[in-house]
């Protein structure tokens, strides 16, 4: 059993290098997967998300922290046994088609899987039909969609008629994001939930599939 | 610092020369009236040309550039606390907030009040927490205070709340006089304080050309006593100076280097500063504009009049006619600061808190103006270019389509590159409504009320609770602080 201190901490720094020996250490001690994930690197990632809230750190280094986690998470893959608890759910996530910016959308991906999401990005100008296509295929619990014109959000209730049609829609929840996007608009296109920003997007994620 | 200053020059170099040279002859040719005669005699020892009939005193050229030459181009102002020591002369600009105003706007009601005492305390308290505003000038008239007493209240109070630099305007030697008592108790002795003097007078000519007898006896009494000085030449263009920007200049310079020579005349080599008030009249309507393009120009222009002798300046901006903290105050606020800054003005006074053509004050307009200097302080520190921030390795390895938000070299690099005000909203427009629209005002009355009520429920000052009964001993004047 082991308190996972030099883990945490390099976690906290966002230090890939330093909490990737850690977590080898801690295999090695003999500490099973499963408690590395929980004890050690989601543990570490909620006190991050806590400095960050209270303004004691800014993005970047959140950003890494959870670089750092992604990483350690690949290296406890191959040690993951049946029934361990290892995603809070997954997200498909893109920016719509017609529109090339990526960074919010990116920001809002490196979000969600440090706080524990399985993420498959699409990247830019992301059709409808193949947000429909890969639906079908890694069935997400959240679709999130991204713009960054208005001229391209659009494509947004595009995509959401496009799955509608597909019979999809339920099987999934839809979350959408940008700067024109608001409120107000996720009603009018029916989507289930808009996040303001990339902090905001994990809160928001978290409560469409009630969980904390 | 990124470049040397000055980095804005308003004058030529000729221009400088002309003006310098219209100020010798106003010295020589008309002289400065000195309403004292024992001092007046003083001078006519030391070799000045005075005529008693007239109360003149006039400069020969040779006599002024030997009085200049002594006056230290280098000292410092300092703190009680060594963190917060100022040296002047060495490129680096000081701001403070200006004083001796008489009203305070009350943001919960909207109106305006007297100044008392305890605005001393807390405009200290503001200062002592604002990491831009450098030192403290005594802000406000406490009208709760009899007349006599003022100095020894309000600097005792100021020391009670800052361990900053106090700066102040005095009225008279006598109050001089308590207060450098006060500070020599507080200091642990006179040589004590005489080695690090951590308060300084401020007094001002009358414009045009006098000198009275309180200003001249101030100046006499800190030059003996190794406290540093200003005498800050004050003209207001198209009424107690001409109403060209260049005459003014002329008039002003004259003024300010006669306070400087006038100090070296009483102690050789007496710690002073070249002082700088050129403000401005609205013609329209004959108002007192401080807050006018003008007023900002001539202060930056001052600084290279001072600097041609190398003396450290005691420069003034950040002043408005407006009323309240609103657009107005924000716009010639920021303007003139940055203008005075750009010069390379050592002291920039008057440049916090202050409303109302230096007339009232408001604690949260402290608290704006921290972070209108902070914006000016981040022009100044300049752009930094080496082969560590022109990034070209970063560059590639972010390569087309990629980003930098988690680079190792944008945490590195991201607190000393950006000034991160601590006002000015920034969030987005839903984050902004969900947290009830808050403006800089708003968010200037939250940080005044944290930082007040934190101080307030301490209840206790800076000064150590033995050395305030020794004070209270001493100087039963002083009120309960």
């Amino acid at each position: 059993m082991s308190d996972f201190k030099a883990l945490s901490e390099a976690v906290n720094k966002g230090d890939t290098k330093t909490a990737l020996v850690e977590a080898q250490k801690a295999l090695d001690a003999g500490s099973s997967a499963e408690e590395i994930l929980n004890k050690g690197l989601i543990t570490a990632m909620n006190e991050v998300g806590d400095k960050f809230s209270k303004g004691l750190l800014f993005v970047p280094q959140m950003l890494r922290s959870a670089k750092t986690m992604q990483e350690c998470t690949k290296l406890l893959q191959p040690f993951f046994q049946e029934g361990d608890v290892l995603s809070k759910g997954k997200v498909l996530i893109g920016t719509v088609k017609g529109d090339l910016h990526d960074i919010g959308k990116n920001l809002v991906s490196m979000m969600l899987e440090g706080a524990g999401f399985t993420i498959t990005d699409m990247g830019v100008d992301v059709s409808p039909e193949k947000f429909v296509e890969k639906t079908r295929e890694v069935k997400p619990d959240i679709i999130a969609l991204s713009a960054l014109l208005s001229t391209t959000m659009p494509a947004m209730a595009q995509t959401i008629e496009a799955l509608q049609k597909a019979g999809l829609r339920d099987k999934a929840k839809v979350m959408i994001g940008g700067a024109p996007v608001t409120e107000k608009y996720a009603q009018q296109i029916n989507a289930d939930s808009y996040a303001s920003d990339a902090g905001s997007a994990v809160n928001k994620a978290k409560a469409l599939l009630g969980i904390s | 610092m990124g470049r040397s200053l000055p980095v804005f020059k308003p004058l030529t170099p000729a221009d400088v020369r002309r003006i310098d040279q219209t100020s010798r002859q106003i010295l020589e040719r008309i002289g400065i009236r000195i309403k004292d005669d024992a001092i007046l005699d003083k001078l006519k020892k030391a070799g000045a040309q005075v005529n008693h009939h007239n109360q003149r005193l006039r400069f020969k050229e040779e006599w002024l550039d030997k009085l200049l030459s002594r006056a230290p181009s280098q000292f410092t102002l300092y703190s009680r606390d060594e963190k917060n020591d100022l040296s002047l002369g060495e490129g680096e600009v000081h701001f403070a907030n200006g004083g001796r105003v008489f009203r305070i706007l009350d943001i919960a009601n909207g109106g305006y009040r007297l100044t008392m005492l305890r605005d001393i305390a807390r405009t200290a308290m503001l200062v002592n927490h604002l990491e831009h505003i450098r030192f403290y000038v005594i802000a406000c008239q406490a009208h709760d205070v009899e007349p006599q007493h003022y100095h020894l209240n309000d600097f005792c109070n100021a020391f009670n709340n800052t361990t900053k630099h106090v700066m102040g305007g005095c009225d008279n030697l006598e109050g001089v006089r308590q207060v450098w008592k006060l500070a020599s108790l507080i200091a642990g002795g006179e040589e004590r304080l005489r080695e690090k003097p951590f308060f300084s007078v401020i007094t001002n000519p009358v414009s045009p050309l006098t000198i009275g007898p309180n200003a001249a006896n101030i100046l006499s009494f800190c030059a003996t006593h190794g406290i540093p000085v200003t005498c800050a030449s004050a003209p207001i263009a198209g009424a107690t100076s001409p109403a060209t920007l260049a005459g003014t200049l002329a008039q002003m310079h004259a003024e300010a280097l006669a306070g400087v020579a006038i100090t070296q005349v009483f102690s050789p080599g007496a710690k002073v500063l070249y002082g700088a008030v050129p403000a401005t009249m609205d013609l329209r309507n004959i108002e007192f504009a401080m807050g006018s393009t003008e007023m900002g120009m001539m202060g930056a222009s001052a600084v290279q009049l001072a600097k041609l002798y190398n003396l450290p300046i005691r420069a003034s901006a950040g002043v408005t006619e407006a009323k309240r903290p609103d657009i107005q105050s924000g716009v010639e606020k920021s303007f003139s600061n940055l203008m005075v800054a750009m010069a390379g003005a050592d002291c920039i006074l008057l440049a916090a808190g202050m409303l109302d053509s230096g007339n009232s004050i408001s604690y949260e307009q402290y608290t704006i103006d921290n972070e209108i200097i902070g914006m000016v302080y981040r022009v100044l520190s300049g752009i930094r270019v080496n082969k560590d921030t022109l990034s070209l390795d970063v560059i590639e390895q972010a390569g087309p389509g990629g980003n930098y938000v988690m680079e190792e070299h944008t945490v590195e690099h991201m607190m000393e590159e950006f000034f991160y005000p601590a006002l000015s909203v920034r969030c987005n427009f839903d984050i902004w409504e969900e947290r009830g629209r808050p403006t800089m005002l708003s968010r200037a009355n939250d940080l005044v009320h944290n930082i007040l009520t934190e101080r307030e429920e301490v209840e206790e000052g800076l000064l150590d609770p033995d050395l305030l009964l020794e004070v209270r001993k001493a100087f039963p004047e002083i009120r309960n602080i």
